[in-house]
């Protein structure tokens, strides 16, 4: 790259660093009109993809995706970008408005000074990153939503994939509950060959009382079987939304935010202290 | 002479099915060991981020032919047959709509069908314009062997009929890239090469006037 063409990516990334720190919340929209030029500096600033939240997060990258290099870690330090990654339209933090709330607001700036404070990184093939697909599926003839939780798996040579965690949906919900009626199979049912056994089994929406105090159904493999029986139809994945445990302590959620402005792209739309480990957080999800 | 077209006839069939079973999720496991085997240096990686962002352009510049209606139709034959040199084996485009009661639908289509869609839209004049910046992740190793990354990059669309424009939408779209492993038959060696695979556009701003 000619020195020239590099000071003048420099003075663009230094341009739009300072647009980006001054601007204040309701004048982003505002700020950039439609012009092509101006529409290139929002997709500069956009976090893209998720990886590029993870970057920025960790003040690895500027905003054209380079390595962050000690000018740009000196003009926007980790407290001044990881406030830039937060959905600055959500209306908890508007002070102005009906739904602002003082605790979610002393949450997320908590979050941010114990995450700078403390340097907390964010691992890119964490198993507390976990993707939630929201899949649209066609039963019995219409389109329903399935959610499948995904997870990264690190295998033999370094290589990573990703993993179905679990599925969740109202159609994969095939028990009623019912507290009026006590269902068992009887104690002397064994010396009777377990002859309650038809009975039992013809009481389908309620079958789970007959199962064990532990059981709990394993939902992705009603999932698998009703895609490998024809019952449901997989047709595509709606919107994919990030859930964050991989920070201790602490619970985000990341969404894209699909609109023509600076704060745009995958932004973290939620933020909470979290006890739960992982597979009581996936259960809970 | 009977017995030897049966076994090129069962040696052809069992390669068929080899191949059959091969699908962008699923590789044999006998070909992801072959793969997996031979590792890119952090240093090899860097020079294929950079050769990405020439097969993202060239794509770009290949849309772009394809897509201009005052090219000759030889040239725009030849963008539309050189672009799909660029993919891998199956890759699709999905295009995402938002409807107008906010819910988003999404169409899948072989990358042939798309490229010729595209070639034959149904306005007198098209204008597809690329902003010149694109984000590339860094390189992940798959099960598989293969490297993987995604780019980003943004397209302008203008349909015109005569001089009016008729449609106009701007389009974000993450274009999967795969590097794998091919032997040139020429030289009979292997090598590793960058494909574009599956592409997801996403609307991010329309217009139809």
């Amino acid at each position: 790259m000619s020195t020239s063409l590099f000071r003048k990516k420099m003075i663009r990334i230094l341009l739009l660093v300072f647009l980006i720190s001054f601007i204040s919340n309701s004048l982003l929209s505002q700020v950039l009109t439609d012009t092509q030029k101006e529409r290139e500096e929002i997709f500069v600033a956009r976090i893209k993809q998720f990886n590029e939240f993870a970057d920025r997060f960790n003040l690895k990258t500027d905003f054209n995706g380079n390595i962050a290099d000690s000018v740009f870690r000196a003009k926007m330090p980790r407290e001044r970008m990881i406030p830039l990654l937060f959905d600055l339209k959500d209306p908890r933090i508007q002070m102005s408005g009906k739904e602002y709330s003082e605790a979610y607001t002393r949450t997320k700036e908590e979050f941010v000074e114990e995450v700078t404070k403390k340097n907390i990184l964010l691992y890119k093939y964490s198993p507390g990153i976990i993707a939630e697909a929201r899949s649209r599926v066609i039963y019995k003839g219409a389109p329903r939503q399935v959610r499948l939780f995904l997870g990264q798996e690190i295998t033999g040579n370094n290589s990573v994939k990703w993993v179905i965690l679990s599925a969740k949906g109202d159609i994969l919900n095939i028990f009623k509950t019912d507290t009026s009626m006590v269902r068992f199979i009887p104690p002397s049912s064994n010396e009777t060959d377990f002859i309650n056994l038809k009975r039992a089994l013809e009481d389908t929406d309620y079958l789970q009382y007959y199962a064990s105090q532990d059981y709990k159904p394993d939902l992705l493999t009603l999932f698998f079987y009703y895609i490998k029986a024809g019952i449901i139809k997989y047709e595509y994945v709606e919107e994919v939304v990030y859930h964050i445990i991989d920070i201790p302590g602490w619970y985000i959620k990341v969404k894209e935010f699909n609109r023509n402005e600076l704060n745009s792209g995958w932004l973290i739309t939620d933020v909470m202290k979290n006890e739960l480990d992982l597979p009581a957080f996936i259960r809970n999800l | 002479m009977l017995k030897k077209i049966l076994i090129t006839g069962l040696i052809l069939s069992v390669n068929l099915c080899i191949t059959a079973q091969e699908t962008k999720t699923a590789v044999t496991s006998k070909q992801a060991k072959i793969t997996d085997e031979i590792n890119l240096s952090d240093a090899d990686i860097e020079v294929f981020k950079e050769q990405t962002k020439q097969k993202v352009e060239e794509f770009q510049q290949y849309i772009v032919t394809l897509g201009n209606k005052d090219e000759p139709a030889e040239k725009r034959n030849m963008a539309e047959k050189e672009a799909l040199k660029l993919f891998y084996k199956g890759a699709e485009m999905e295009i995402s709509t938002v409807m107008p009661d906010g819910t988003v639908q999404k169409v899948n289509r072989p990358m042939e069908k798309y490229l010729a869609r595209l070639k034959s839209l149904p306005y007198t004049k098209v204008i597809i314009k690329f902003y010149d910046i694109a984000y590339i992740r860094e390189f992940t190793k798959g099960p598989d062997g293969k490297y993987y990354s995604t780019a980003t990059i943004i397209q302008e669309f203008t349909g015109f009929s005569d001089d009016n424009i008729i449609y106009t939408d701007i389009t974000k779209k993450e274009i999967e890239i795969i590097i794998d492993i091919v032997e040139d038959t020429f030289f009979h060696e292997k090598r590793w090469k960058i494909f574009l695979g599956d592409i997801k556009a996403t609307e991010t701003k329309a217009a139809v006037s």
